[in-house]
């Protein structure tokens, strides 16, 4: 379990003297919620920055994930997992590390959402509302990370990552609840977003902003989160190169 | 394929697309065989592939060392992940006997070609490994790269380890391996020694550039091969020592001895005469090349 932490600590290491794209990962929610969180004429709401800072949080996360799963693609392209593989450590340590630096990487950078999201206006901030968002993008980034990374480690090449990437991305996004309630949905979206695993999350939040507890919603992640995982073990023992 | 090996440095030969890097794979358990079995240590790769691990390292082919990680960070998250009991010691050990301690704070991206490769056989030793797999290890270097490399290996074997490496440079494995298997088409198709396959193929040749013709005997053991104008080729177990006799023969027999050269087969020869010369064996990998010009850049 130790080296997990280890495999974390190298992609930290990484990351950090990567410089680029320490920032640029934060661009396009930032972009989100100042030029459509602050400028969009929306009717159901006097405060739309409140309502849209959920689903920018989670947005973040997602493309954290997304992103992420990409590292395994180049470890194994680059030839580190085949030596990775044959080492001695449980091979889902591997697995483990990466949703760790994916998860953690991403709360770092829904911070720094958080924070302008803060700073334009939005309410965020009692302290047991935080460490509870904070949670719900923990099991969330565990969801999503732990699918990329095993989705990376099938596929052939990055083009093919790439390409799965962004079919992925932009529908999650857009067939949420992260732009509207489900009441100005047309019910076909709406149909689409109650299926989503990005509206459970951005749903938690907002529930929690309400002051109401997301039981099902959380339950409903952390049953996929465990499904997720325990396929992702699955597949890393058997992995061969 | 049907092998024994034990404390050597054992050379698996063969051309492109032969089956060398699937038989590394398959004995490092990271490809399962569709049929039959090896033990390394007494474990069998089937069976019992983490035990497998523990006993082995394996260095693939392609370069992989972190560049943005410093030498000895590399090898420091190696010996955590092998669970070495002092991982930094572990580490400045291995670092010092691959001649990297000077170096191993510098960003692996400053490193030349042959320091990323002695990098990687440091981060291969860091956990005193009983078997160690290297995946043509001079593939790229130049030739003082190259040398250094084998004198490690061999400096390894000489402290019990095992090597198991796969190259396709024959003078090299002739130079440092103890034993070497030729592969074909995933078939083994010799094992010997390179001194023993060398003399299955033909013995040592011996030109004499000279005038006249040679009316004596030859000295015993000397078959005589043919001759191309001044030129006469002779064959004998013993190149060397039969082509002082030889000059020494015809110069009594009045002639004139104006050169002698003697060319030994080397391993080259064993390998054309074992495999021929094939059209590639497998289509052309374009996704595998594309790959590997990206690594270029």
């Amino acid at each position: 379990m130790k080296r997990m932490f280890y495999y974390m600590e190298r992609d930290f290491r990484r990351w950090i003297r990567g410089r680029v794209n320490v920032v640029s990962t934060l661009i396009l929610p930032a972009a989100w919620l100042i030029f459509v969180g602050l400028a969009l004429p929306i009717r159901f709401t006097d405060n739309y920055l409140d309502f849209i800072a959920p689903g920018i949080l989670v947005l973040t996360m997602l493309g954290a994930s997304l992103q992420g799963g990409g590292l395994l693609m180049f470890d194994k392209i680059l030839g580190y997992l085949p030596k990775f593989l044959a080492m001695p450590a449980p091979r889902e340590s591997i697995l483990f590390g990466k949703i760790l630096f994916i998860t953690l990487r991403g709360l770092i950078q829904t911070t720094v959402i958080l924070v302008i999201a803060i700073l334009l206006g939005a309410h965020f901030l009692d302290p047991v509302l935080l460490l509870a968002i904070y949670t719900v993008l923990f099991v969330f980034g565990l969801l999503l990370s732990s699918l990329m990374t095993t989705v990376a480690l099938k596929l052939e090449d990055h083009d093919s990552y790439s390409a799965i990437n962004a079919m992925v991305s932009m529908p999650l996004f857009f067939t949420s609840s992260a732009l509207m309630p489900y009441e100005e949905m047309p019910g076909w979206l709406a149909a689409l977003a109650r299926l989503n695993p990005v509206s459970y999350a951005i749903d938690a939040i907002r529930d929690l902003q309400a002051g109401v507890f997301p039981a099902v919603t959380l339950l409903g992640l952390l049953v996929g989160a465990v499904l997720i995982l325990l396929v992702s073990v699955a597949v890393f023992r058997r992995a061969t190169v | 394929m049907d092998l024994a090996i034990d404390r050597e440095i054992f050379g698996l030969l063969g051309p492109n697309g032969s089956g060398k890097t699937t038989t590394v794979k398959m004995l490092t358990t990271l490809l399962a065989p569709t049929e039959g079995d090896a033990t390394i240590c007494g474990y069998s790769v089937t069976k019992n592939p983490l035990a497998v691990r523990e006993q082995i390292s394996y260095v693939p082919q392609d370069m992989a060392v972190d560049p943005k990680l410093t030498g000895r960070e590399n090898v420091v998250f190696f010996a955590k992940v092998y669970g070495v009991p002092h991982p930094r010691e572990a580490a400045d050990e291995a670092l010092a006997m691959l001649d990297l301690a000077p170096r191993a704070d510098d960003l692996v991206r400053t490193y030349s070609g042959g320091m990323r490769r002695r990098l990687e056989l440091a981060q291969a030793l860091v956990h005193d490994p009983e078997v160690l797999f290297l995946d043509e290890p001079t593939i790229g270097l130049d030739v003082a790269g190259r040398r250094r490399i084998w004198e490690h290996i061999i400096a390894l074997k000489n402290r019990g380890m095992t090597v198991f490496v796969t190259t396709h440079y024959m003078d090299e494995a002739d130079r440092a391996c103890d034993r070497v298997g030729i592969i074909d088409r995933g078939r083994v198709v010799a094992t010997d020694t390179p001194a023993a396959l060398k003399a299955t193929v033909c013995r040592d040749i011996i030109s004499i550039q000279t005038d006249g013709t040679f009316p004596g005997e030859l000295p015993e053991g000397v078959t005589p091969l043919g001759r191309t104008g001044d030129e006469l080729r002779f064959e004998a177990d013993k190149g060397e020592e039969a082509g002082l006799a030889l000059s020494g023969a015809l110069t009594k027999a009045g002639m004139t001895v104006r050169s002698i050269s003697v060319r030994q087969p080397t391993l080259d020869d064993v390998f054309l005469a074992l495999v021929g010369e094939p059209e590639e064996a497998e289509g052309f990998d374009a996704r595998r090349f594309r790959r590997m010009l990206r690594r270029r850049g």
